[in-house]
Order: structure tokens, then C-alpha cells, then sequence
């Protein structure tokens, strides 16, 4: 979807629930269940507890909804809140996490061909993002579903970019120190790539 | 995206960030959306909560405090005496409030006791008043 036009929309559809139309909420969580549902799931690994999670969020967005000042764009707002919100709610309710240092390890490469092994090895990865202390925890979660942009991810955590940053590098030290396997693996795939890049 | 592995400020591309960057996107169940909207026509539904009222509280909380702050100082005023003259005789180290003997005459109890049913009374009477103008009861 294109974003201003969806920036256009979600203030239309503010301007109308906050004069009395409730139902013009639904337009915006039309347009931002995906989003938050899958933001839920990175935090918790569970579907149900992930929809839950969303609910919830878009309640809070619903009652505060007055409160968004249009300094900065809905999406950026509605995040930092649900990001709030599965903060707290997951600090009542903790998933349940393994230790990272026993946190499964992935097959090697010599397997990694194998689709299904594969998929298992990405699961372990990804649950073991779960694992990693708090403090580092949510700055990965954050980086990835925002696709990479540290910028927007410091944004909806209401951090300055350095610390994202320096957090987000520790997250990522501490999970590579989890697998080496994956480092080796990639070292041998950039390898093969300049090779081939090479003979070609 | 274009970031290199080696390079020293901006952050490494590694395996890991393919992994946990290439996740497949949770689709919301059907009912998602619908289930949302119905807890929201829940609350746009329900009546908005009722405030404190500021206004009759203030009389009865500034009742409370005048009957409270005469109670202390009486107290007060009735202690004093009885501590001074314990000073006076050289045990300062038992110094403790103490009431003095008009304190303890028969009836000054029962003006007590009848003071604080009485300001009991009051207390429930107008908390029933309240109670009755906003409704819940």
C-alpha cells in the first residue's frame, strides 16, 4: 500500500472516530492488523497470544486515540504504543524461554541442504532471539520486523539510535556467539560467492 | 540494506540477519478484525466512568480535618500541663503525654464517645446522600 496514502486514510479515520464514529476504527485495524500481529508474534512465538497481544493494542489505541499529536505519523505512534503494551503485558504474563546458552542448536551445514532441517535451524534462531536478555531482546525484534531500519525501530522504541545501535550489536554478538555454525556457514557462502564471482 | 560485512560503523549482514530478517508474515485469523471491532463497540457502548464529586466531598473532607486537627489540639493542650509537670519533677525521661486530671472526670468520656458516633453518623449519612445522587443506590 502506498504510505501516504495510508498516512491520508489513518487520519481521516481518526478525525472520524474522535467525532463519535466508532466505526471508522475499522479501517485502521484493516490496514494494521498484519502489521501488529506479526509485531506481537516476534515478541511472544505464539499465534494465539500474538492475536491477544494485538487486541489489546489496538483497545489502547482506540481509548488513546485523542492523545496521538499528528507530530509524527500514525504508524510510529501506534507502534511505540503496542510495542508498550507487549512490553507490559509480557512482563505479567512471560512467554515461556530457555536459557540462550541451552537454547537448541541448529544442524549443521553439512544437512543444511535439507529443506526441513533448514526450517528447523531458522526456528531455533528465532527462538532464541527470545532468550536473549531484555535489554537486548526487544531492539532485535524491533530491527527485524522494521525491516532492518534502525532508524524506525529506535523510533518505536523511544530510544536514541546509538543505544539501539550498541544494543542491537551486543543482541547480535551474543546470538553469534549461540551459533557459530551459521557464521561458518556464511563465511563459506561468501567464499563460494567470490569464487564463483571470480571464474565467472 | 546495503550494508558490507567488514565494515567498521555500520552493522555486519550476517547469516543470522538473513534468518531472522526472511520470516514468512503471520496472517491475522478471519475473525481478527471482527473480534477487535466488537470489543471496541463494547466500549464505545458502555457509559463513561463516573468522576469523584470533588464538590460534595470537599465540605465533609474539610469537616474531617477541622474534627481531626481540634481533636489534636486538645490533645495537645490536655498533655501539656501533665509533661510539664513531670519535667518539673526530674523525670524528663518519662516524659509522656499524659492527661491531666480534668481529663479523666467521669462524663468526659461519654462526650467523647458521643462526638465520634456523632461524627460517624454524619459521615454515613452524607456518603448515602452521594451515593444516592450519582445513582448507586
Amino acid at each position: 500500500m502506498n504510505a501516504a496514502i495510508s498516512a491520508e486514510e489513518d487520519l481521516a479515520d481518526v478525525s472520524r472516530v474522535l467525532a463519535g464514529d466508532a466505526q471508522a476504527f475499522e479501517g485502521i485495524v484493516r490496514r494494521w492488523q498484519g502489521p501488529l500481529v506479526n509485531m506481537a508474534w516476534r515478541y511472544c512465538r505464539d499465534r494465539g497470544r500474538a492475536e491477544e497481544l494485538a487486541q489489546e493494542a489496538f483497545l489502547r489505541a482506540w481509548r488513546g486515540l485523542g492523545q496521538w499529536r499528528r507530530e509524527s505519523s500514525f504508524s510510529t505512534w501506534l507502534f511505540a504504543l503496542a510495542a508498550n503494551v507487549f512490553r507490559s503485558e509480557l512482563r505479567r504474563f512471560p512467554t515461556v524461554t530457555v536459557p540462550l546458552e541451552t537454547a537448541p542448536e541448529p544442524s549443521g551445514p553439512a544437512t543444511q541442504h535439507n529443506t526441513l532441517s533448514k526450517g528447523l535451524s531458522h526456528g531455533a534462531v528465532r527462538r532464541a532471539v527470545l532468550a536473549l536478555p531484555q535489554r537486548y531482546r526487544e531492539p532485535v525484534v524491533l530491527f527485524y520486523f522494521h525491516e532492518m531500519d534502525l532508524a524506525a525501530a529506535a523510533r518505536t522504541m523511544g530510544l536514541p539510535e546509538g543505544t539501539m545501535k550498541a544494543r542491537l550489536s551486543r543482541a547480535r554478538a551474543l546470538l553469534r556467539r549461540r551459533f557459530p555454525h551459521l557464521e561458518a556457514e556464511h563465511s563459506e557462502m561468501e567464499f563460494e560467492t567470490l569464487t564463483t564471482g571470480k571464474e565467472a | 540494506m546495503n550494508r558490507t560485512r567488514n565494515s567498521s560503523d555500520e552493522l555486519e549482514l550476517t547469516r543470522i540477519d538473513h534468518i531472522l530478517a526472511s520470516e514468512e508474515p503471520l496472517i491475522p485469523s478471519s475473525g481478527f478484525l471482527e473480534s477487535v471491532m466488537e470489543s471496541v463497540r463494547e466500549e464505545a457502548a458502555a457509559p463513561p466512568p463516573i468522576p469523584f464529586p470533588w464538590k460534595r466531598a470537599i465540605p465533609a473532607v474539610l469537616l474531617t480535618a477541622g474534627i481531626f486537627g481540634w481533636a489534636a489540639f486538645e490533645l495537645i493542650r490536655l498533655g501539656l500541663p501533665a509533661a510539664g509537670s513531670l519535667a518539673a519533677a526530674g523525670s524528663a525521661s518519662l516524659a509522656l503525654p499524659h492527661f491531666s486530671a480534668a481529663a479523666v472526670q467521669p462524663f468526659e468520656p461519654a462526650g467523647w464517645v458521643a462526638l465520634a458516633l456523632g461524627t460517624s453518623l454524619l459521615s454515613w449519612l452524607l456518603a448515602r446522600r452521594l451515593a444516592g445522587r450519582s445513582g448507586l443506590l
